[in-house]
């Protein structure tokens, strides 16, 4: 599946990963490909994006994410590398 | 004819001057590129933003959520907040002077409809002349520069939003110049608050400009109704209106940013081409008085000769 994290000062991340661990407003979310469409707030965490066995490791907070067909977007008003 | 000495004098100066015009076009010219990927990397997040909430949004939300009331009263006794937004730094042609004439323009709109004005001024060049045509401003910063982050909007926006909330202010507006190109920089005001809907499209309400879908056109993106929404599309939309107001104001310190750049390349190229024209004059100028300075020595000195045969 397709994964976008974006700031609103630039793309973070933009690339194929197997799975996303959001920190949402309420909890950590999974998304894993074919995840039905869903939309969700972001709170402040760790966002963790897995490629095979690499993972990239972002703190975010605020925003949302969305999970539109096989694309993934994490929109976060903050997002630093951590 | 000016003496050569005086002309060699000229020369110099004028050929110093021409270095440094030069050096600030360069100058400006690869901070112009930087400043450009940022107005072009701070798409995706607008896009993104403006997908959702043109979903997310209904017209009978309006009266739920403040930030997208629309003003009851009209003309006398209303108040708009004008954030008016101009460079630190000169050297830069008209680019200054035609955002404060914007804001000069919009200010006179809406005092003849009889709405008060609260200036908020970013940049030196606008508080510099505001305070010369003894205006007050409601706020002033100096401190946000050729790099605005989205901290600096989130802070300047943060009060309007508030006192927009609590109905003390009925709108909020923003000049700023438009970067279309590094040639063509309108300056332009943007009314952010009440917030225009953005349509479901991802175009911006406001603006028929860059904003676009990229991911997916309109017919293959579910509706909100589709989306397993969490925790739901009104709690949704009343954290995501704050961070649209802030990324339009953001959006707009970066285009100025990256417009004034390239409106200083510009002066900068013209300054440098007007230099050399100069030097070139001079140093004609100062070619033929030399040679008419040897001319009238040798003819002396001849005649001298001559004389002294005699």
């Amino acid at each position: 599946m397709h994964v976008t994290v974006v700031s609103p000062e630039r793309a973070v991340f933009d690339g194929s990963a197997d799975a996303v661990v959001a920190p949402a407003y309420d909890g950590q979310v999974g998304i894993l490909p074919r995840h039905a469409p869903f939309l969700t707030l972001l709170g402040t965490g760790v966002l963790r994006v897995q490629q095979g066995s690499a993972s990239s490791r972002f703190q975010v907070a605020g925003g949302f994410l969305q999970v539109v067909g096989d694309a993934v977007r994490v929109v976060a008003d903050r997002v630093d590398a951590s | 004819m000016a003496k050569p000495r005086e002309l060699r004098r000229r020369i110099k100066s004028v050929q110093s001057t021409r270095k440094i015009t030069k050096t600030m076009e360069l100058v400006a010219t690869s901070k112009l590129k930087r400043a450009q990927d940022r107005v072009v990397a701070a798409r995706p997040y607008a896009t993104a933003l403006a997908e959702v909430i043109g979903d997310l949004y209904a017209p009978e939300l309006a009266e739920r959520f403040p930030l997208l009331r629309q003003p009851a009263r009209d003309g006398h006794g209303r108040r708009v907040a004008l954030v008016v937004i101009t460079a630190n730094r000169g050297l830069c042609g008209a680019f200054n002077a035609n955002l404060i004439r914007e804001a000069r323009r919009r200010i006179e709109q809406l005092e003849a409809e009889g709405t008060g004005v609260d200036l908020h001024l970013i940049g030196k060049k606008g508080i510099t002349y505001f305070k010369f045509a003894k205006r007050a401003a409601a706020s002033q910063r100096t401190d946000v520069g050729d790099k605005p982050k989205a901290e600096h909007a989130a802070e300047i926006v943060g009060p309007l939003m508030s006192q927009f909330e609590a109905g003390a202010l009925d709108a909020v507006e923003v000049v700023f110049a438009q970067f279309k190109s590094a040639v063509s920089t309108p300056p332009t005001t943007l009314r952010i608050l009440p917030i225009t809907p953005p349509r479901a499209d991802g175009r911006t309400g406001g603006r028929a400009d860059a904003v676009q879908s990229q991911t997916a056109s309109p017919a293959d993106r579910p509706s909100a109704a589709f989306y397993i929404l969490k925790p739901s599309a009104d709690a949704i939309l009343e954290q995501l209106l704050p961070l649209y107001v802030r990324n339009q104001l953001y959006r707009a310190l970066v285009e100025t940013a990256a417009a004034f750049l390239g409106a200083q390349r510009t002066a900068m190229k013209n300054a440098t081409d007007n230099a050399g024209e100069i030097i070139e004059l001079l140093q004609r100028t100062y070619n033929r008085a030399r040679q008419a300075q040897i001319t009238q020595e040798l003819a002396e000195i001849v005649g001298g000769a001559e004389a002294l045969k005699g």
